[in-house]
Order: structure tokens, then sequence, then C-alpha cells
């Protein structure tokens, strides 16, 4: 499909506690191998979408590392073009540091894409989808702007804060809203927008001119009387990670392979950056049982329900359960984990135990030795 | 990188006869080993690691897989400016008729054009059948400092294996004073790895010499390197110490995935400074069911283990089906073995499925057995 792929950074309303103070939640890691951008921009480029800007609103080391030239990403290197962009300047306060703001700052990029349409989505929404559906629906309903949404009925305990969407029969979007938990069933916008390149332009210079402090998801809230904007339902597995406790689950639902199905179809694979690891080696004691692992991790000790990420060292008698181990961590010997998040290059080794809950996760920071 | 004026030559045109079904379709050196590799990402990366930008690979029985492969060197990382992976198959030339490669030296003077373009002070020749890490740069540094006009890595091998190595005779500076192929009563241990450095000059000169001679049967081992020798030119040995296999046959193919397991073995593919680089899949990582039984394994990415695993090394994508057991198996990419099938002592063909239910192997067999085409050959 012809359009310019936006992968645009969240707000203020999705916070993964810990994890998101290294990198943007683009690059945080997911399933062993996998950064959570991988799958939005895997969604893109084989929905055809060759041209993809990334939009970073801090800290875009991770991600220039990750995506280099977009070629694991079977973006064309000479035809197709992978950006990662950000503003190149000092915001007064963070608070200015908008999606809006980004655009303004990169518009001739934008501007000089010779394509009819402009897809946008951020990227800590999880999920496999054929863009081109989007298109057909877009094209069909003669929309203005097209939305994608999922359907829930825990709208009072999950995906609090994201945009709440009433639609009509004719799935015309009536109403945009702040999901505050106030009904169980609802339409959860997954603020991926697909509209001609022009109106995007023209919407993103509005917003910036409305407010200094406008996303654009405030000025489609506007402007949802005026324009036609179509909600297009999304099914299968969907993961909204906004917080710590919905980035642990997903990784907890992912080691059911019926999920893994849903998320990782055939003719759609999940791209992500290749690093000539070494197979995994079980030596000794060690052992997996219901899990998720990476390569180049060694296990000596057991690991259940658990995530494992690559290059991982799991010492002689530890029991990992219930946890998500990030790349290059170690877990020392005779150590337990229960419900915790160890993040990149940490060490678990004097502390002999650690017992969080679904809830809340224990939580040990990048290159933190504990 | 390039971090010398050395050119790689990689001999990648074996048959592998003995390693039956496995190279029906592909050549020896597109064999899979370790569950992620392929023979000739050892070189490959060595060559990469070593700080040679340029290396071409000779192909020539099945090699439809085999230059697909190598082709580009991205793999590898060889895509700079000037560098690359250039797969060098028999071709047709203005001035002769076609022809094929007639052993190993034949090979490299059919594309002396080649090297020619390319002008390299030094060529090094390797094989692309053996499984082992070394620092070619560390032997070139040996040939420059001994102003050797060609250098043979040799490995030290017991005395009664002697004789299936061609060995080389040495004085007390490991200058080669003979060469003999299997010999019947070994003078020496020190077996030829088949990688050797020559400088390119008098190569040339030799390479064009040998081409005329209708005696000869334009083999490194068999007319070179004597010819050098006649005309006591300065050949060294240089030892190498370190791991090493030749994987020919089954058996010994088994052996090296087995060393993978055993630490005491030196095979060790997770240094960081040192990797083994291959193609890269867009498959998941493996995934361990909750009745897997694991013992003593080396698992790739895209596995799905149901199944007991014991002593094994299972390839990517293969599956390891509910109640199957495989005990010191290598169970090549894509391999599927059925719920319920006993395994033992085997290598299992890529992308086979193993019925379910099926027995195969013994613990006490004397040599391990192939399971390949659904069936299984010995």
């Amino acid at each position: 499909m012809r359009a310019l792929g936006i992968i645009s950074f969240e707000d203020n309303t999705v916070s993964i506690d810990g994890l998101d103070e290294f990198r943007p939640v683009a690059a945080i890691g997911m399933m062993g191998r996998y950064r959570v951008i991988d799958f939005v921009l895997s969604n893109m480029t084989n929905s055809g979408i060759d041209n993809v800007q990334v939009y970073c609103k801090e800290k875009p080391r991770n991600l220039f590392e990750h995506l280099r030239d977009g070629s694991d990403y079977n973006i064309n290197s000479k035809r197709g073009n992978l950006r990662i962009l950000y503003g190149e300047r000092e915001f007064p306060a963070p608070v200015y540091n908008t999606d809006v703001a980004n655009f303004m700052l990169n518009m001739q990029y934008i501007e000089g894409t010779n394509v009819p349409y402009v897809l946008v989505a951020p990227s800590y929404f999880v999920y496999s989808y054929d863009f081109n559906d989007m298109l057909k629906e877009h094209e069909r309903t003669k929309a203005d702007v097209s939305v994608l949404y999922m359907n829930t009925n825990q709208g009072r305990t999950r995906y609090l804060g994201c945009d709440s969407l009433e639609v009509n029969k004719g799935h015309r979007v009536t109403v945009i809203r702040r999901n505050m938990g106030r009904y169980q069933r609802a339409k959860i916008s997954m603020e991926a927008y697909l509209m001609r390149k022009d109106l995007f332009i023209s919407l993103v210079k509005e917003a910036y001119e409305t407010s200094a402090l406008y996303w654009f998801k405030d000025i489609l809230r506007d402007k949802v009387d005026s324009l036609l904007v179509q909600g297009v339902p999304v099914g299968g597995y969907i993961a909204c990670l906004n917080s710590l406790p919905e980035y642990y689950r997903a990784n907890m639902e992912l080691l059911d392979p019926a999920n893994v199905r849903k998320l990782f179809k055939k003719d759609r694979p999940v791209y992500t950056q290749t690093r000539d690891s070494s197979p995994t080696a079980y030596k000794g004691e060690g052992k997996a049982v219901n899990s998720i692992l990476a390569n180049g991790s060694v296990i000596e000790g057991t690991v259940i329900n658990s995530q494992i990420g690559r290059n991982v060292h799991i010492g002689k008698g530890a029991v990992v359960r219930n946890s998500i181990i990030l790349t290059s961590a170690e877990v020392g010997p005779n150590v337990t984990l229960d419900h915790a998040v160890v993040d990149k290059y940490a060490i678990v080794k004097t502390v002999k135990e650690l017992t969080g809950t679904e809830e809340l996760p224990v939580y040990v920071k990048r290159r933190d030795r504990i | 990188m390039r971090s010398n004026n050395m050119v790689a030559m990689i001999l990648a045109g074996g048959r592998g006869t003995r390693l039956f079904d496995l190279t029906t379709k592909i050549a020896k050196p597109a064999v899979h080993f370790g569950g992620k590799y392929r023979i000739i990402d050892f070189p490959l990366s060595n060559c990469a690691n070593s700080g040679i930008s340029t290396v071409g690979v000779l192909t020539q029985y099945e090699s439809v897989l085999l230059n697909a492969y190598v082709a580009g060197g991205h793999r590898w990382g060889m895509e700079g400016n000037g560098s690359g992976v250039f797969v060098l198959t028999p071709r047709e030339k203005s001035s002769e008729d076609f022809q094929v490669y007639n052993g190993t030296a034949d090979a490299i003077t059919q594309n002396l054009d080649f090297l020619d373009n390319l002008d390299p002070e030094y060529v090094l020749i390797l094989s692309g059948d053996h499984i082992y890490k070394m620092n070619y740069d560390q032997l070139l540094k040996f040939h420059i400092a001994r102003d050797a006009d060609a250098t043979i890595a040799v490995l030290e091998v017991p005395f009664k294996e002697a004789s299936r190595f061609g060995i080389m005779n040495t004085d007390e500076k490991d200058r080669i004073l003979e060469f003999e192929e299997k010999p019947a009563h070994p003078k020496s241990n020190l077996a030829s790895m088949g990688i050797y450095i020559f400088s390119y000059k008098t190569l040339r000169r030799y390479l064009m010499k040998d081409l005329k001679d209708a005696n000869s049967s334009h083999d490194f081992g068999k007319d070179i390197i004597p010819a050098y020798l006649n005309d006591e030119k300065k050949l060294y040995a240089y030892r190498f110490r370190g791991y090493w296999k030749d994987v020919g046959t089954i058996d010994s193919l088994w052996e090296a995935n087995m060393d993978l397991l055993d630490d005491s073995s030196r095979l060790n593919l997770m240094e960081d400074d040192w990797k083994i680089y291959t193609e890269s899949e867009n498959i998941l990582p493996q995934y361990i069911g909750p009745d897997a039984v694991i013992e003593n394994c080396s698992i790739t990415e895209g596995c799905a283990v149901y199944g007991k695993a014991v002593n094994s090394v299972i390839g990517a994508n293969a599956v390891i089906g509910e109640g199957a057991e495989v005990i010191d198996c290598v169970v090549n990419p894509g391999a599927i073995i059925g719920e319920g099938a006993k395994l033992t002592r085997c290598v299992v063909e890529d992308e086979i499925k193993v019925p379910a239910g099926a027995v195969y192997g013994s613990a006490d067999s004397e040599h391990i057995l192939l399971v390949a085409g659904g069936q299984k050959a010995v």
C-alpha cells in the first residue's frame, strides 16, 4: 500500500515503570528476542509500506542500534526508507515534547514523501494486522480518518487513560473520550490512524496552532463532528503495554501457544534485529518448563513459566518462576525469583529471594547488582 | 575491515559422499551443524574475524543452495567497499573449452584472473569441511616473520592416527622438509589441516607450471607442495592448538555436535569476540512445553520441545513431539519428531518427519544412525 508509515511515541498516560527510564517504550524487550516496536513495524512492512518514520521522544540511541537501516525489517535499502526522527531542539519543558511538536519539527520529511496516505500508529499496542484491510475499509466508507479499535469488557480495570470510542451502527466515531474506568465494556482506540497525507499535515498544523500542549489525538477529538472518522475493529491477540503490570501480563499471556499463533502468522512474520547468538545451552541440572527462551543463554538452574532473553545466565540451583529476564541479565546460584522483571545486564546474586505479584511484579533495574 | 593484503579462497566443491542423504541435494559445506550453522560458516566467520574482507568460494557440486547462501557476504559482515564473498563456479572461457575443476590446485588456476584483479600479496587457501575457530591473521604474521613462500597449518595428532593424514616432516624450526600423504610409518605427527598461505606471485608461477604438466593431478597436497619442496622453497608448519574437526562422516559430524555439549571439548560458540555468523531467520524464540524434560542440550530458536531431550543438539524450527524422546541425537533444522517416537544415537536429516511411535537407533550401536527421508539409512 502506498502510504507513509509513522510510528509515533506514546503520551504520559503510558508508563512502564522502571523499564522506560532507560529507553523509549518502543525499545523495551519482549518475548526473548523482540522489542516492542518490532510488532507494529513488521505490520507496516508486511502491509507493503516501505517508507517508515519512527518518532522518538528522547533517548534515541537504543532505537538507532536496534532498527539500523531497516533491512532487518525487509525495507528495501534503495527504494524504501526508514528514518528515526526526534526534536532536534530543547523543549522549554518536557510537557511541550508532544508528537505534534515533533511532526512539525520534521514537517519537511513528511511533506516531501510522495505517497497519498499517512498511517500513524504507536508501538505500545502489540498485534498482528494487515493495514491493507484498513485501507479497504477507509476507501469503502469514504472516511476522512480511519482509526483501529478493540473491544474490551475490562474497561474499568484496564486500558485506563487510553482513548475510548463511541461509534454508531455504521462504525462512525461520534465521541472520543479518555477511558477513566467508567464502563466495563468499551471500544479502546489503538491510536492507529489512516488518512490522506494532506489532511494529516493540516491537522498537525491546526493542532500546533491550537495549543502547544496538544497531541494528535487531541485535535482528532475536537474534529470528530466535522470530519468523518470511521472506526475499524480489530480482533485476534492484542496487548496494550501501558503499564508495568500490563507489560508483565502480555509476556505471560504469550507463554500460551494459542496466543502466540494469533500474534505470529506464517504469512506475516515479525522481524527483528538478529545477533548471531549461539544456541542456548542447558547444562548440568539446567531445565525449563512452559517457557520461551531466546538464544545465547546458559541455563544451569530451573526456569518455569518465564520469558528468557538473549545471553542470560541462570546459575546452578536458581529457580526462576513467572518472570521476565531481559538480555544479558544474570541470576546467580540458588536465587529464587517469582513474578520478577529483571532488566538488561542486571545481576541478582546476593539477594536470594525476590517475590512479586501479578499486579506488582518486582522490577530489578538495568545494570543493578543486588 | 580489511587489515591485510590477503584474499581467502575456500575450496567448497566437495561432494561429501560419506554423509549420504545429507548431501544428495546440497554440497557438504552447506550441511547444517550445531542446530543453526552450516559448515562453511566456520571458515567464513574466521575470515571476517581475522580482518579478511575478500573471499572467493569455489563451488561445483550441487551448488545452487550453497551459492545462494554465501553470495554477497552480508551474513559475515563483508559488505563494505571492495569487500565481499564471491561465488566462483567453473565457467566457459574464450580461450579454452569448458572444464570443471579438476583438483584443488586447478580450481585456483581457473580463477587466476579473479585473483589478478584483486592483486593480493598473499592468498589463503581453505576448505569448507572443517569445524574450528582460527585467527588467520596470526597465521599470516607467522608467514611474514619467517619470510616463507608457503605456510601450512598443522595439528599435532596422536601418532597412531597419523597415517590417516597428510604428514609434514619438519626440522627443529618447523621448516617443512618433506610431505607424506597418509604414510604407513609416519615420522612425525604434524597433520596438515588443509589451510595454506601462499605468497601470491610465487604461487601463480607454480600453478601455471602445474597447468602444463600432463602428469599432474592438480592437487595442492600431491603436486604443488611437493614441487615447492623440490625447489627448496621455504615452507613452514604453523602449529595450531585448538579445536579442529573434519566432519566428513555421519559419525564425525555427530561427534562434533556432541562436543558442543561438553565444556571440556574446547569447542565454544558463545565467545563474544569470535562469533560464528550464520543466516538469520525470522523465527520465534524456542518454546519449552509444560511437560518437557531437558537434560544437557543445545537448543536453538524456533524449536518447540514437548517431549524429552537428553544430550542432544536440537536445530532451528525442530519439533520434539509429546512423549517423544531424543537421546544422544542431533536433530537438524526443521525436523519433526512425532509423538512417542524414541531416537537414540541418531542424526536426523533436515526437514523430515519422523512418524509417531517410531523407534530408531540404540544406545550400544557402533555407528550413528542417519534418519533420512522418512526412513533410516546407515
